[in-house]
């Protein structure tokens, strides 16, 4: 009996994160009726159910040569989607190789770690380089690419720099994040040994938070390559752009090659990445 | 206090044979120093293959787009025609957000929301079938007592559970959700379901994926000893996974939040009413000073949700 009085005694089994979770479910319910959504909307219209069932149907029988007879002189159609899965990853590793050293850079100056002990001057540098990247990265790569179009006009660099402009941003605040939580053993004895600051950076801190660095690079690789993928859509001659021509030319098969094309694509580096984290971060 | 100085350092032909030697045998990785190398190749064969002509964008005529766009398109119209006042400025862009910004905003936001509550309901649900050390013959135990108590069906059984599951997790992640979002629109029609449903398919997929990889990072003590005592598997997930997990999967939840507010911009241009429908609206009247406030609109956003994102993830994570 007096273990029984002694356990403090709540009403309910619920903790802040119980009533967090019933928060979501109004939130959720809110956005229902806000966006006035009939659970019968999610039924294809009319017209729809046979695009969906004709589109569904064609998934086991993905084109291996054009649906219609192809137009004179054009490449068979294996290249093209070879040569369109070859576009998307190189768009999406000149993108990664920009933004990784512009993300490097603003990244260390971003980070705590560097302007340790440096003084008001670098503070203010700081803050700026943070309002730099999340500006950066709060406009996401495909509006880049609008106002990029609109400025410049179709070229495939627009493309890489609309891809490697909010990277670059995303890039800079968790690289900063990591600099500032890697172990600072090394550091530490490294000062004691009268290291200066930059050495301690260079070679106390950053070997530290590197395997990290990397993996959430490649992590991104991963995702650059989805994205240019879907820069397609606005004309730039990735995966993106030849799936959403198939579509409107009702060539569901051909739709479904892109598809396994760019879901073999994303497996393969998914495969790799996971690889990679495995062994260098966990 | 000279007698317990530290040692004298040794002279530097020793020290550098001390470096050496631990340089030989740093760990090392020819899976790691392939990679590398295959990404400097991918890198390098990138910028010179010709798919990326960076000598296009300094062309003349680049430069008179760029230079048009940025004096008279990009300039709000009643500057561009009545010469510039700041409240000329505020007036204009006050209007343009009353008539169409705000309505924008709250679909954004709406969007995002159910999407990630529906993608967090689906991925919770998903996360323990695709999590392999709860989806064995006996969940928890070590490896070696496994073979003895189950039967060999038994346990392929389970094991093609937990790859089913992770294979459907990969096949909804794997397509982005642009592309959902666009093969969506023709099947259902115009409405905020396709957007909604594509948000929440492709995150469902990551949220899935990730909370499968929590279950199977959770210490083996606490579940083990339930198991031990002889608790089913759905008291084993109800009393020793899902409280282990939680706090991590609400993490992921937010993070995962964050990417749907920026997606809930952008799926709006294939004609969803978001920020992202009237973006796309002010594209094609060719009222760029309308589409960069819109853009700017989204971007104060999507800054937004990471700010809240950020101090719910603080409060999520201290809570007791």
């Amino acid at each position: 009996m007096a273990l029984e009085a002694a356990r403090p005694r709540r009403p309910f089994p619920v903790g802040r994160r119980g009533w967090f979770l019933l928060a979501l479910l109004v939130a959720g319910a809110a956005a229902w009726s806000f966006l006035d959504l009939r659970v019968a909307g999610l039924l294809p219209r009319a017209g729809g159910a046979a695009i969906a069932a004709e589109f569904f149907g064609a998934a086991l029988q993905p084109a291996l040569d054009y649906e219609d007879a192809a137009p004179p002189g054009a490449p068979p159609f294996g290249a093209v989607v070879l040569e369109a899965v070859g576009r998307t990853v190189a768009f999406a590793a000149a993108a990664m190789s920009l933004s990784l050293l512009a993300g490097l850079l603003l990244g260390v100056l971003a980070s705590d770690s560097w302007w340790r002990r440096r003084g008001a001057a670098g503070r203010v540098l700081q803050w700026g380089v943070r309002l730099l990247a999340a500006g950066m990265r709060s406009v996401h790569e495909l509006l880049w690419a609008v106002l990029f179009l609109a400025a410049f006009g179709l070229s495939p660099a627009t493309a890489v720099l609309a891809i490697a402009l909010p990277y670059a941003g995303t890039l800079a605040k968790v690289f900063s994040e990591m600099l500032d939580e890697a172990p600072r053993g090394a550091a530490e004895a490294l000062r004691s040994l009268g290291a200066t600051p930059a050495q301690r950076f260079l070679f106390g801190l950053v070997p530290r938070a590197l395997p990290d660095m990397m993996a959430y690079a490649f992590y991104r690789f991963e995702c650059a390559v989805r994205s240019s993928a879907v820069l397609g859509f606005f004309g730039f001659e990735t995966l993106g752009y030849f799936l959403k021509q198939s579509f409107e030319n009702l060539h569901y098969r051909e739709v479904w090659s892109y598809l396994y094309a760019l879901l073999a694509l994303v497996v393969v580096l998914e495969a790799w990445s996971g690889r990679l984290r495995r062994r260098f971060v966990a | 206090m000279t007698a317990d100085r530290a040692p004298v350092p040794p002279a530097g032909e020793e020290v550098r044979a001390r470096v050496g030697a631990l340089h030989r045998c740093r760990p090392r990785s020819r899976f790691l120093r392939i990679s590398l190398l295959a990404l400097a190749a991918l890198t390098a064969w990138s910028w010179t293959s010709g798919a990326v002509d960076v000598g296009d964008l300094l062309q003349e005529r680049r430069a008179g787009n760029l230079h048009r766009f940025l004096t008279e398109e990009a300039v709000p119209l009643p500057i561009r025609e009545h010469g510039f006042t700041w409240e000329r400025l505020a007036q204009w862009a006050g209007g343009v957000v009353a008539d169409r910004g705000a309505r924008g905003l709250a679909a954004t936001l709406w969007i995002s929301v159910l999407a990630i509550v529906l993608a967090g309901v689906v991925g919770a649900a998903l996360a323990p079938f695709g999590a392999r050390n709860l989806m064995r013959a006996d969940p928890f135990l070590p490896r070696g007592r496994e073979a003895g108590l189950a039967t060999r069906a038994a346990r392929g059984g389970w094991r093609a559970l937990s790859a089913a599951t992770r294979t459907a997790c990969i096949l909804l992640r794997a397509i982005p959700e642009y592309v959902w979002a666009f093969l969506l629109l023709a099947m259902l029609g115009p409405g905020a379901w396709p957007a909604v449903l594509a948000l929440a398919i492709h995150n469902a997929g990551i949220l899935g994926r990730l909370g499968s990889d929590t279950v199977e990072n959770l210490g083996p003590g606490a579940p083990r000893a339930l198991r031990m005592l002889g608790a089913r598997r759905a008291q084993l997930l109800a009393y020793a996974v899902l409280p282990m997990t939680l706090p991590r999967l609400l993490l992921y939840f937010f993070y995962r939040y964050e990417t749907c507010v920026r997606e809930a911009t952008v799926v709006g241009m294939l004609g969803v009413v978001s920020l992202g429908w009237f973006i796309q609206d002010a594209r094609a009247r060719l009222r760029y000073d309308e589409l960069l406030l819109f853009v700017a609109l989204g971007g104060a956003l999507v800054f937004a949700a990471d700010v809240a994102s950020n101090v719910a993830r603080r409060w999520v994570r201290d809570a007791a």
